[in-house]
């Protein structure tokens, strides 16, 4: 239902991923994968449990290191990179066990995430005057447009380790965003919430699309509401790429509905293409 | 200071005009928390946007005497818009935002509006669905971009874009937006707020520039907030007549400062900013900051609880003292003041309320024992009493709190109480009659006074006391009246009951009720007496939480007449809920609906049944439906 963003020109490729190959040991967790992300685009990573999904992101955010295969993050390799060299880069996430400062308020953990961005020393941070003031002042104006966006203003001076599930993960979006990213990785954005907060976290993920224009992968569990959003979707099974297409023509694959919803469940997932 | 004489200034827009002459920059009209800081608006920029946001309309074709239909939270844009709407002679309609679609094309079709403002894409989504079916709406114009940057629909456009155009309109134009606000006459409709509809489709009471210009100077000069300057909080609707009287007209007639929250969520945080002068608050919201207080109480330590308790009982007596108007003493003053500093002044400001010197509730009766309560912590809250047809009746004045009266009338009221006890009012500031709807407004008169449908009576030192809706007096078995209102308010007290619904009837010969349990406070109670729970019907039917409830009815009971007491009572296994129409957007309850659709549980009661089970259909997402039954028990006081 969401028209492909394309203008025009012919979209870039933001992220390449080539011939992807992880093993732990004797675990075979992916094998040559291939997937590209293309400008301002919504990428879904699908599939069952243990499929490789959060592997394949932490292979792209440095966490992991494939043994074999190549990522290029606007043409340049980034697989031999660590990840707050990958951060720096523009390659922000979010994690599926959301991690935040659960003790430092939610203003505090989005100004946190702007570090990447602040150039004053600690020094001039410390003394807080003129140019190091001016700078804190810009980021704030930065974090409260997520504020604004993602409508924390309730709970900005909230205690993050206080604030309900649903609200710590629209946090987590929160902080990835105030990196300014290039492209954007979404861990399970949905697990665990009710129908009305995933619906919320749908609204505030296309927002952010249409507002920013971010390159985004989220890799979800539960497909229903994914599919509503997404421009693309890759489906993985035990490592494996299995499928790749538009939502419509995913949810329709067979080998998608045999692997990913089990044979016995066939006509459950149809229903949200 | 004021170089025109006030005659000329009998509009709002020429108010407007003035202000921003004589004060330009040099003082702040608005103030707007937005991205966690206060914005600050002057009159010279209230009054630009104004201007502009008029002449941005009239480019658009908008033409005296037609509707602005405005949709949308209390922000500086919603008070421009109206004003704007008002330079160009056209009139303001208020919507409440949380109507649904179908609601907001009632109220566009039945004012024949031509243009909507609206605040963001969730009030967009609304009037862009209903838009094919009103053929007299031009354009939607909204204000907070948010979600609507893929929009394209041509009547879609943007209030900043519309403020553009008014700029060059005006350029273009000169004299043209003067020469409009000059044809304003004070006997034109500036708005129409449609009346809350417990009774019957809401209609538009029409609201003219004289109901909110001499209104307003003469309220104020009575009530001592006609300083310019003082701050107030703009939150309870605009939509309603009150916030037009206090917010908007206040704003302009007055010289209040008015602060607008940032996220409705966000009122108890930013009332403390602030710290309002001023302030209107619902009868509900008394009552919720006062079961907040006392919740919090509950939780805090044994020393904090002890001293409240102390602090407290010293200042109800003295409030009990004021409320005779018995003098106080040197040995109680100082006790008060030493309550006062010790605890009153911090609690005060923990709720914004440090500064509150004109606070007003109306809509709803507020239990005396709320009054009381914050009149011991030296808040005079002032019950007024008033209506959107009738404007404000009477104010209990300063010095002159009696927790069940409403005050004296005010100078412009004539009141004078029925035969059958039903409360007439003829005032120098009443509504211009019903919008297209001369029927019901010959229907409410007599003799030149307007039927208020209120029951109440005046007492020896001329103060007004109402009672309740006349229609919802009600009779008992025996012959005998009770006012199922005049109960619930109390009962409503308690921190454990948030809603309640008092039944009898001819043929019934006992008072009942139907309690909702308010969750949060029997939730607290229910963790520290080990009481496991799962759901609020699971919660609502333990036997520790009936016998809770029974004991503040019981206290209830022993202040009320023999016949008026209640005997049986059921806890409902859901909330009220005015997604369902149980209550009105102002959340008072409709009580016939909700009758009809609790008959069987009210049936059970008078049957003298001890228990029933009552079905409820639950649609899932997916369009299958399943039931979900509960047993609800029924019992004795």
């Amino acid at each position: 239902m969401n028209p492909a963003p394309s203008n025009g020109l012919s979209p870039k490729k933001i992220l390449e991923v080539r011939g992807l190959w992880l093993q732990f040991g004797g675990l075979q967790v992916l094998t040559n994968v291939d997937l590209h992300v293309l400008d301002g685009e919504i990428l879904a990573v699908i599939g069952p449990n243990g499929a490789g999904k959060t592997s394949l992101l932490n292979c792209i955010n440095g966490f992991y290191r494939a043994q074999k295969g190549s990522i290029l993050f606007l043409g340049k390799p980034i697989h031999r990179l660590k990840p707050h060299k990958i951060a720096e880069l523009g390659i922000a996430r979010t994690f599926q066990n959301i991690e935040l400062y659960s003790g430092l308020d939610v203003l505090d953990n989005l100004m946190a995430a702007r570090h990447i961005h602040m150039k004053r020393g600690a020094l001039a941070g410390a003394i807080f005057f003129g140019p190091a003031r001016r700078e804190e002042v810009s980021h704030r104006k930065v974090v409260e447009d997520i504020i604004d966006l993602l409508e924390l203003e309730p709970v900005r001076k909230k205690i993050v380790g206080t604030l309900p599930y649903g609200v710590r993960k629209r946090v987590e979006l929160g902080r990835a965003l105030a990196m300014e990213p290039k492209l954007l990785l979404l861990d399970e954005p949905m697990a665990g919430m009710n129908v009305e907060e995933k619906e919320d976290m749908a609204r505030f993920i296309l927002d952010v699309s249409e507002l920013r224009r971010t390159p985004m992968i989220i890799v979800e569990h539960d497909m229903e509401v994914i599919m509503d959003i997404a421009h693309r979707a890759v489906v993985l099974d035990f490592g494996n790429k299995i499928a790749e297409g538009t939502p419509r023509e995913i949810v329709k694959d067979p080998r998608v509905i045999k692997a990913y919803l089990g044979e016995e469940e066939e006509a459950e997932g149809g229903t949200s293409g | 200071m004021v170089q025109v004489a006030e005659e000329s200034l009998d509009t709002l827009p020429k108010i407007l005009r003035q202000r921003a002459q004589t004060l330009g920059d040099r003082e702040v009209a608005m103030r707007v928390k937005d991205r966690g800081i206060w914005r600050r608006y002057t009159w010279k920029d209230y009054y630009e946007k104004v201007r502009y946001l008029a002449m941005g309309l009239v480019s658009l074709g908008l033409e005296r005497g037609e509707k602005v239909l405005i949709i949308g939270e209390n922000k500086p844009e919603w008070f421009w818009a109206e004003l704007a709407a008002q330079c160009a002679g056209a009139v303001a309609v208020g919507v409440f935002t949380d109507c649904v679609a179908h609601e907001v094309k009632y109220y566009a079709d039945n004012s024949d509006a031509t243009f909507v403002v609206a605040h963001d894409q969730e009030q967009v989504d609304k009037v862009l669905e209903i838009k094919p079916q009103l053929p007299l709406l031009r354009k939607v114009i909204y204000w907070d971009p948010k979600g609507l940057w893929n929009y394209r629909d041509p009547d879609l456009i943007s209030m900043e874009t519309v403020l553009e155009m008014g700029r060059m309109y005006d350029e273009s134009h000169p004299g043209l937006f003067d020469h409009l606000v000059d044809q304003g006459k004070p006997e034109d409709i500036a708005v129409i707020c449609y009346t809350s509809g417990t009774t019957g489709m809401p209609k538009g009471a029409m609201l003219s520039h004289r109901w909110l210009v001499e209104g307003i100077r003469e309220w104020s000069a009575v009530d001592g907030w006609n300083r310019p300057g003082m701050e107030y909080l703009s939150f309870i609707p605009p939509a309603w007549a009150t916030e037009q009287g206090l917010g908007i007209a206040g704003g302009i007639v007055a010289g209040l400062r008015v602060n607008f929250p940032e996220e409705p969520e966000t009122v108890q945080e930013n009332i403390r900013e602030i710290g309002p002068e001023i302030l209107f608050y619902g009868a509900r919201l008394w009552e919720s900051v006062n079961s907040m207080v006392q919740a919090k109480i509950l939780d805090s330590t044994r020393l904090r609880r002890w001293i409240y308790n102390k602090c407290l009982s010293v200042g109800l007596k003295v409030a009990d003292r004021r409320i005779q108007k018995k003098p106080l003493g040197p040995f109680w003053k100082l006790l008060w003041w030493l309550a006062y500093q010790g605890c009153f002044r911090p609690l005060r400001d923990r709720l914004g309320l440090s500064r509150a010197r004109v606070v007003y509730s109306a809509g709803g009766a507020l239990s005396p024992e709320i009054i009381r309560y914050f009149l011991a912590l030296g808040i005079e809250i002032k019950l007024f009493y008033g209506s959107t047809e009738m404007g404000v009746v009477s104010i209990p004045r300063p010095g002159e709190i009696r927790p069940e009266t409403s005050g004296r009338p005010m100078p412009w009221v004539d009141v004078k109480i029925s035969e059958d006890g039903e409360i007439l009012v003829k005032s120098r500031f009443m509504y211009s009659g019903y919008y297209k709807n001369p029927e019901a407004t010959a229907a409410k008169l007599r003799d030149g006074y307007y039927c208020s449908g209120d029951f109440g009576y005046i007492d020896e030192e001329g103060h007004l006391i109402v009672i309740d809706r006349m229609e919802d007096l009600k009779p008992l078995s025996g012959g005998r009246k009770f006012s199922p209102q005049y109960i619930e308010v109390r009962l409503r007290f308690s921190p454990f009951i948030k809603d309640v619904l008092v039944v009898g009837g001819e043929e019934r010969d006992f008072v009942a009720a139907l309690v909702n349990i308010d969750l949060e406070n029997v939730g607290r109670y229910a963790e520290a007496n080990h009481i496991p729970y799962t759901t609020f019907a699971d919660l609502s039917q333990k036997e520790k939480v009936i016998q809770l409830v029974r004991e503040e009815i019981r206290r209830v009971n022993r202040t009320l007449p023999e016949h008026a007491r209640v005997v049986r009572f059921v806890n409902l296994h859901k909330e009220f809920d005015p997604d369902e129409a149980e209550l009105t957007r102002t959340r008072k309850i409709r009580r016939s609906f909700v009758e009809e659709r609790y008959r069987d549980l009210i049936e059970a009661i008078y049957a003298g049944k001890d228990r029933l089970t009552v079905e409820a259909v639950v649609r899932y997402r997916d369009g299958r439906q399943g039931i979900v039954s509960t047993v609800i028990f029924v019992n004795d006081v």
